[in-house]
């Protein structure tokens, strides 16, 4: 295991990695450009973007929202605790990070299977083209940062000795990103329209 | 970063999404209600980029370069409604 930290202050090493973090910036200018798209098409057609807001369950997307915020707060705790060298709960709440994006998914399928239930699907309005893109990339982002996550949980369990700080805030800064973007999606899709 | 500071953080997130929720259910006042609610999301981004991705210690271009992203991202909100 290693603990070594780097120089958090130089420009070349933002907590993650800098290449983590170009990635990042692109990711939120992407989803920020196609939700900043979303708010003009709902501008020009109040009335059906609300219509369609409707039929989302707001509470659903409020539990998802607190699910993804928590799971990102055990993250931050699994990193603290790595510094700290106690890998049992680091180990620990790095699990707990997990069961929150598998929360996260759960419920989204949920809401999948409704939708389509109700013939609610990409091409039924223009709302439900975004609502569907959107949320689909965020949940192919989270699913690869469970995998990432299993990884690392690995690392810690079996390995010991081959995790170290720079992995585990690399990993850190992903599942993050994907909490990020659902700040962005979930007022513009759940709450504003 | 502090746990107890963590924690503190984590309990304004949560505060302020259900928050979020009541007042979407409100009708009048609508334009407002858009900047406070898309307001309210940004304070949470600044949350967990500063605090869970400990971006307080990193660069200042880095602290820069989100806070101008959140800006502008609620600047095309506010302008486009």
């Amino acid at each position: 295991m290693s603990v070594q930290q780097v120089n958090e202050k130089s420009i070349y090493y933002p907590p993650g990695g800098i290449l983590l973090w170009i990635l990042i910036f692109l990711e939120l200018i992407t989803f920020g450009a196609a939700l900043v798209a979303m708010m003009v098409y709902g501008k020009q057609e109040p009335e059906m973007f609300h219509a369609s807001r409707l039929h989302l369950n707001t509470t659903i997307g409020t539990i998802n929202t607190i699910a993804l915020i928590t799971s990102g707060f055990f993250m931050a705790l699994s990193v603290q605790y790595f510094k700290e060298k106690n890998l049992k709960k680091s180990s620990l709440f790095l699990k707990l990070t997990m069961l929150g994006g598998v929360l996260f998914l759960v419920l989204k399928g949920f809401e999948y299977y409704e939708k389509v239930e109700a013939g609610l699907t990409i091409g039924y309005n223009t709302f439900f083209t975004f609502y569907w893109l959107l949320t689909l990339f965020h949940v192919i982002h989270l699913l690869v940062g469970l995998v990432i996550l299993l990884f690392m949980q690995h690392d810690l369990n079996k390995n010991k000795t081959n995790a170290n700080l720079e992995d585990i805030e690399a990993s850190a800064a992903f599942w993050h990103m994907c909490d990020l973007i659902w700040l962005l999606i979930f007022p513009v899709i759940y709450l504003i329209f | 970063m502090k746990k107890s500071l963590l924690v503190k953080v984590w309990i304004l997130l949560v505060l302020l999404t259900i928050l979020s929720a009541l007042v979407s259910n409100n009708s009048s006042h609508y334009n407002y209600i858009i900047a406070i609610i898309i307001g309210f999301s940004m304070v949470k981004f600044l949350g967990i980029s500063f605090f869970f991705m400990e971006l307080k210690k990193a660069h200042s271009f880095w602290k820069t370069a989100v806070i101008v992203y959140v800006l502008l991202f609620l600047t095309i909100a506010i302008l486009i409604f």
